[in-house]
């Protein structure tokens, strides 16, 4: 594997080198994934193994109070993820090389 | 206003020597800090390591940023989809 | 002068240089130089103010703007409203 990427790599050879690595994927609508990436296309589909599905929601139901966060979060032994729904990919853990 | 004719070429006016297309630009600021902001009005600020034709980055030292440039996430190395993209700045200190 | 026969893309041609104001569709605005542009329209501007009536105005050196929400874009514009009658 390289051991320094070069600056005239495309985006995506960021997402291939986290094939098979656990990785972190935000998504639309305050929703977040981490788990193994097993495969990746030019979308952004992704296909997750041991996947754990987190999402945001603001609980606001006094107005004077800052909204607090609460988080729900599922655990999905495998799953696919359409690409439109994807905003960033990185790596969960340092990649080591 | 000059006329203007369909089909002339609108060469003639702008050849000033500042004129920088997108394509330029991307090339001018790969390896330098910029600032990216998504249509949810996050920001991320990191290191610019490429860019393609959809717009979509990859940023070295990302990390996301509230509006008063706190640093809520950091996500060391990171891939953000194009289609997501409102604008990418260059970071000078100032933003 | 002719303006009838102005394809869209020469106009914003002949703004390179120039101040030019870009509506988004989502409501946000751009105003700044224009220094370049593509067949996407996307865009490199200077000297930014990004306008947004809810988070407050920001100024940036220089973007590249994506084409792809674009709404409007009024050459010589810097986002300040010439239908409101205070403006002179």
């Amino acid at each position: 594997m390289e051991d320094k990427e070069e600056a005239n790599n495309e985006p995506l050879d960021l997402v291939r080198l986290c094939i098979d690595e656990m990785v972190v994927v935000k998504l639309r609508g305050d929703r977040e994934l981490k788990g193994r990436l097993h495969a990746y296309d030019s979308h952004c589909n992704l296909v997750l193994g041991d996947a754990e599905e987190t999402i945001y929601v603001a609980d606001d139901e006094d107005e004077d109070e800052p909204s607090r966060v609460r988080t729900i979060t599922k655990k999905l032994e495998m799953l696919f993820v359409r690409g439109d729904s994807v905003v960033l990919i990185a790596p969960h853990a340092p990649i080591v090389h | 206003m000059q006329d203007m004719q369909n089909g002339d070429s609108p060469q003639e006016v702008n050849q000033v020597g500042d004129t920088e297309d997108p394509s330029k630009f991307l090339g001018d600021i790969i390896g330098a800090p910029v600032v990216v902001k998504l249509n949810s009005d996050i920001v991320f600020r990191g290191t610019l390591q490429s860019v393609d034709g959809y717009m979509n980055i990859s940023l070295e030292r990302c990390r996301e940023v509230d509006h008063n440039n706190k640093v809520v996430r950091d996500y060391g190395e990171a891939f953000v989809r194009g289609n997501n993209v409102i604008y990418i700045c260059l970071d000078d200190g100032s933003v | 002068m002719t303006t009838e026969n102005v394809l869209p893309l020469e106009l914003i041609d002949k703004c390179i240089g120039s101040p030019i104001w870009v509506i988004m569709n989502g409501g946000k605005e751009f105003a700044g130089r224009l220094l370049g542009f593509d067949d996407y329209v996307n865009m490199v501007l200077e000297d930014v103010t990004e306008i947004d009536p809810i988070g407050g105005d920001k100024k940036l050196p220089k973007i590249l703007l994506n084409g792809n929400n674009v709404c409007m874009m009024v050459p010589g514009g810097d986002g300040v409203s010439t239908f409101d009658d205070e403006e002179k």
